[in-house]
């Protein structure tokens, strides 16, 4: 037994980092071919056998796809939305997160179940009801309408009450002693203290909103206020077969997801899962 | 100083100042809640008793909607259909998550570029994805066919043969959701007490009686949540089914999600519609219960 400990070891160091590798190779295969479909030309894409890296780098796709597809036109909606619904939420969660965690008053704890039940409720159970309320507000069509039922995440007050209960009393006690107004409390001492808690509700907020389908899709009627992701739906139900433009459209739609990802790994993994403090 | 301290007053009394300015700062939530989610629940209870096609004015019915559906094939089918994708979906997202994530509970190199390398197919947005593996699935020039035609397989029919559609649905889920509940998994092995496991292997357990005796145990919490969170993401998964395969071939792909959604937007049956979100809600709700009961007894 003892004999054989060491070799067993190093077998298994073997047998592990194979079972990384490979886990690493079906996971990214599908990120690392949508790149290179997008320097590809279309004739390289569609020849036997098949290539999995461009021949030669074809650039003209990524001006092409803007031309052809004005794809810098949803760019633009979707930035716009999510800096619309992300200003709003990092106001308000934190505002409401507050008032849950440090006030007392009738319905407090009501309003506080309530918000956790609303989590669990699926989006689409309540689309068409939605739908008909934006209706009445003769918001279809309208930005109004795509940003308004989403300027509160139910799940950034929950993260946010956590967050704002750990903060001592003393801090606001010794404003109020000094005379400082309610409001002055919050925005100079309960939102810089929670940073953190304000980072993952962005991040939670940008990438729910960024990939959001099914509410623009029903909410926007007309072409030029489309998000990106239908805009990329649309490209692919009219324009099937030109992959290389399809691909090229793909990388401009992740780029600014990828970008935040690549820059704020830890964040963003710990932010989207609703944890913090991941070890490792 | 008492004075000025809200919460260490006497437990039951709260000062009226206290209670006005929690009440103004939770205001924009309670007309929130209420315009974006109470009116619209109440509103679709309304409709699903009424027979209306969005133009007109709405017709109360009773409850004939749910008489309708609960004898109507369709409505039928797509629930078939959404419980094999669920279930099909989160079954071995389960396990591989879990598996994924014992794997990763350990100190290696590049561990922290590895777990960025199995999140991406999480942050990057589903349609992107739903794009892609349409091109990975096609029959002929597709890069799925680099390992299926030295197996044997030539032009397969990934996403137009009525079998095979909801499987490959299946495969682009499990590929994308697994890394999300790896992690919650992860954070739940990583907070497993070392004096646990270490105490249980002085007293000669091996790797696996660890495992199975210490660890799951320890992890029923964080099983119990990713359990019944996936099953209700799964439920609500709408994108792949409208993009790639608009619920067909036949009704194959046909889910609750897409199904209220073609009923209330392509054929106007907001009655229909409604009555179908409301079915499919309580569907669910009895499915996470009798989840939550089971791992209760367990």
């Amino acid at each position: 037994m003892r004999r054989n400990s060491g070799r067993n070891k190093i077998f298994r160091e073997i047998i592990f980092h194979v079972l990384i590798i490979v886990g690493a190779i079906i996971v990214i295969f599908p990120t690392i071919y949508m790149f290179s479909a997008s320097f590809m030309s279309l004739d390289q894409i569609f020849s036997t056998p098949i290539h999995i890296f461009p021949l030669k780098l074809h650039f003209e796709n990524y001006r092409e796809v803007f031309v052809q597809f004005a794809l810098h036109r949803y760019f633009l909606n979707s930035t716009f939305v999510v800096i619309v619904v992300l200003l709003f939420n990092i106001f308000f969660c934190p505002l409401v997160g507050y008032s849950l965690a440090k006030f007392r008053f009738p319905g407090r704890d009501f309003l506080f179940i309530f918000t956790l039940c609303t989590m669990m409720i699926p989006f689409n159970i309540i689309v068409i009801p939605l739908y008909l309320t934006i209706r009445t507000f003769g918001w279809i069509n309208t930005y109004q309408g795509l940003v308004a039922p989403q300027i509160i995440i139910p799940f950034g007050i929950f993260l946010m009450r956590q967050f704002i209960q750990g903060i001592p009393n003393d801090y606001l006690d010794a404003a109020r002693i000094d005379g400082c107004s309610e409001f002055r409390i919050f925005y100079q001492i309960i939102l810089p203290l929670s940073t953190p808690a304000i980072v993952a509700l962005s991040i939670v907020t940008f990438v729910g909103n960024w990939n959001s389908f099914l509410w623009p899709l029903i909410v926007l009627t007309s072409d030029a206020k489309q998000t990106l992701p239908i805009a990329l739906a649309k490209f692919l139900s009219n324009y099937a077969n030109e992959w290389h433009l399809l691909m090229t459209a793909s990388v401009v739609a992740s780029s600014p997801i990828l970008l935040f990802f690549f820059l704020f790994n830890r964040g963003f993994i710990e932010g989207m899962t609703g944890l913090s403090g991941l070890k490792g | 100083m008492g004075n000025f301290s809200y919460q260490r007053k006497s437990l039951r009394g709260y000062s009226k100042r206290e209670a006005i300015y929690g009440f103004i700062f939770a205001l924009p939530a309670i007309i929130f809640f209420s315009t974006f989610y109470v009116f619209p629940i109440l509103k679709t209870i309304q409709i699903s008793l009424c027979k209306w096609d969005i133009l007109g004015t709405p017709i109360f019915i009773g409850l004939e909607n749910f008489e309708r559906l609960l004898s109507l094939d369709e409505f039928y089918n797509s629930l078939l259909v959404s419980l094999y994708y669920a279930f099909g979906t989160t079954v071995p997202i389960w396990f591989i998550a879990l598996g994924l994530a014992v794997l990763f509970n350990r100190e290696f190199i590049f561990r922290w570029g590895y777990l960025v390398i199995f999140y991406l197919p999480v942050v990057i947005p589903l349609i992107v994805w739903c794009i892609l593996w349409q091109i990975l699935y096609h029959p002929t020039y597709g890069p799925l066919t680099l390992i299926t035609r030295p197996l044997g397989f030539v032009d397969i029919p990934w996403l137009t043969s009525s079998k095979l559609a909801m499987p490959s649905i299946i495969i682009l889920s499990i590929w994308k959701g697994t890394p999300f509940y790896m992690v919650i998994y992860l954070a739940g092995l990583i907070s497993v007490p070392q004096e646990y496991v270490e105490a249980a292997q002085i007293d000669g357990a091996n790797r696996l009686q660890t495992f199975w005796y210490i660890i799951i145990p320890l992890l029923k919490p964080i099983i119990l949540y990713v359990v019944i969170i996936s099953i209700i993401n799964a439920f609500q998964v709408f994108d792949p089914f409208y993009v790639m395969t608009s619920g067909g071939p036949g009704s194959a792909t046909r889910v609750v999600p897409l199904f209220i959604y073609q009923s209330a937007f392509h054929y106007l049956k907001m009655g229909i519609a409604s009555a179908a979100s409301i079915i499919f809600f309580l569907l669910m709700l009895s499915l996470s219960l009798v989840i939550l009961k089971a791992f209760r007894s367990s």
